[in-house]
């Protein structure tokens, strides 16, 4: 008996390990049912459409792509969150792709303070591009640049460099990066976020429904988007 | 090793049976939290950006996969080993007690690097990597004291 004991203590142990893995994932593969954003397709699905609807956020959205385009992705996102960075081309290929007449993406401003430091300037940065009506030049120039910036000391010269690049009015643009509508903006999102249950940033939602954060790579994504596709065809 | 007397061989045996079961048991705890950062990083939880997490700079970094696998996944393979050898070195096959230095030397020398990575590379430190530092120090220490040659008076 003594000589099998430790291989049965062994394959216990192995037993237990796997049997607790497979149990941490089941409690972190479920995704709780969210009520659609009101920027979402209106041929989001009926199940999701009888739950309470939840903030809107800012208004108007940012948002690229037609408003009546079958697929919406609402991306809750920090400019200074490593795995936003990452996700940024993987939208862009997405709307490259398949055009605004089928998807249509709305980003929304989770700054994840005070985790991220500088999160809430770049958050304030692309609000003021936004109200000179180039939100996404300023969007797209933070991402691509985010390992340049997120070790900065002082973020604020590199933003204002990339407002000067993509034309902004320099004046306004520092005084809309302090203001009250651009801090209000950042809020309302937030209150979204917080109404959806939103914990960690990239969030994304399809058509109102979260998207797990392991299907955001494009050979996952595209086949979800591809199923809402022929659903509303 | 020094000579042991008979009369001395039950001592031995006992401490070197207690030092393996140590082990066993630190590995374990070693093993939970490899486990638990597996389950973590293939959901994608912490590689997720938190509000509380101080683990997703870390797990979403290039150094957090082994040409596409959790390196999480293999310290519970580590972990898991070490605690097999062990437990069955404890049972009296001895033998294979001395597969835990090499081992466990390599384990270490991981651990060093990831610690390295974490404060100069990384800038950001993860607690769960932290434990298994730890965990993985204490374990250097053991499987040490277990490989020292006994001297009994």
């Amino acid at each position: 008996m003594k000589r099998i004991l430790p291989f049965v203590i062994i394959a216990v142990v192995l037993g237990g390990g796997l049997l607790t893995a497979r149990y941490l994932q089941g409690a972190s593969t479920e995704t709780p049912k969210l009520s659609p954003s009101p920027n979402a397709s209106p041929n989001a699905s009926a199940e999701a459409s009888v739950v309470a609807p939840n903030e809107p956020g800012a208004e108007p959205s940012h948002a690229l792509g037609d408003a009546k385009a079958p697929v919406t992705l609402e991306e809750f996102g920090d400019f200074e969150c490593p795995p936003c960075g990452m996700l940024h081309p993987v939208l862009k290929g997405i709307e490259t792709e398949y055009g605004p007449q089928k998807v249509r993406i709305v980003f929304r401003e989770f700054p994840l303070v005070p985790n991220h430091v500088h999160a809430l300037a770049a958050a304030r940065a692309a609000e003021a591009a936004g109200l000179q009506g180039k939100f996404w030049e300023m969007h797209d120039l933070i991402y691509e640049h985010q390992k340049d910036w997120h070790e900065a000391f002082d973020v604020r010269p590199i933003f204002d460099g990339y407002a000067k690049s993509i034309g902004l009015d320099m004046k306004q643009f520092t005084e809309e990066s302090a203001s009250e509508i651009v801090e209000r903006r950042i809020f309302l999102d937030g209150k979204r976020a917080h109404s959806l249950g939103v914990s960690g940033t990239p969030t994304v939602f399809l058509n109102g429904k979260e998207v797990p954060f392991q299907s955001l790579a494009p050979d996952k994504l595209k086949p979800l988007i591809n199923a809402e596709l022929a659903a509303h065809q | 090793m020094s000579s042991i007397n008979e009369t001395d061989r039950p001592v031995v045996a006992r401490r070197a049976a207690i030092l393996y079961g140590a082990i066993a048991l630190v590995s374990l705890i070693g093993l939970t939290d490899a486990i638990y950062l597996t389950v973590e990083h293939l959901s994608g939880r912490s590689v997720r950006c938190t509000i509380t997490s101080g683990c997703s700079e870390v797990l979403s970094s290039e150094y957090a996969t082994v040409r596409g696998y959790p390196l999480a996944a293999l310290g519970a393979v580590a972990y898991f080993t070490v605690f097999s050898l062990a437990t069955l070195a404890a049972f009296g096959y001895r033998g294979l007690g001395k597969l835990l230095l090499p081992l466990v030397a390599v384990m270490f020398l991981t651990t060093l690097w990831l610690l390295y990575l974490q404060a100069f590379v990384i800038h950001h430190f993860c607690q769960y990597c932290l434990l298994s530092a730890l965990v993985t120090t204490v374990l250097t220490v053991l499987v040490a004291v277990s490989s020292k040659p006994v001297r009994v008076k």
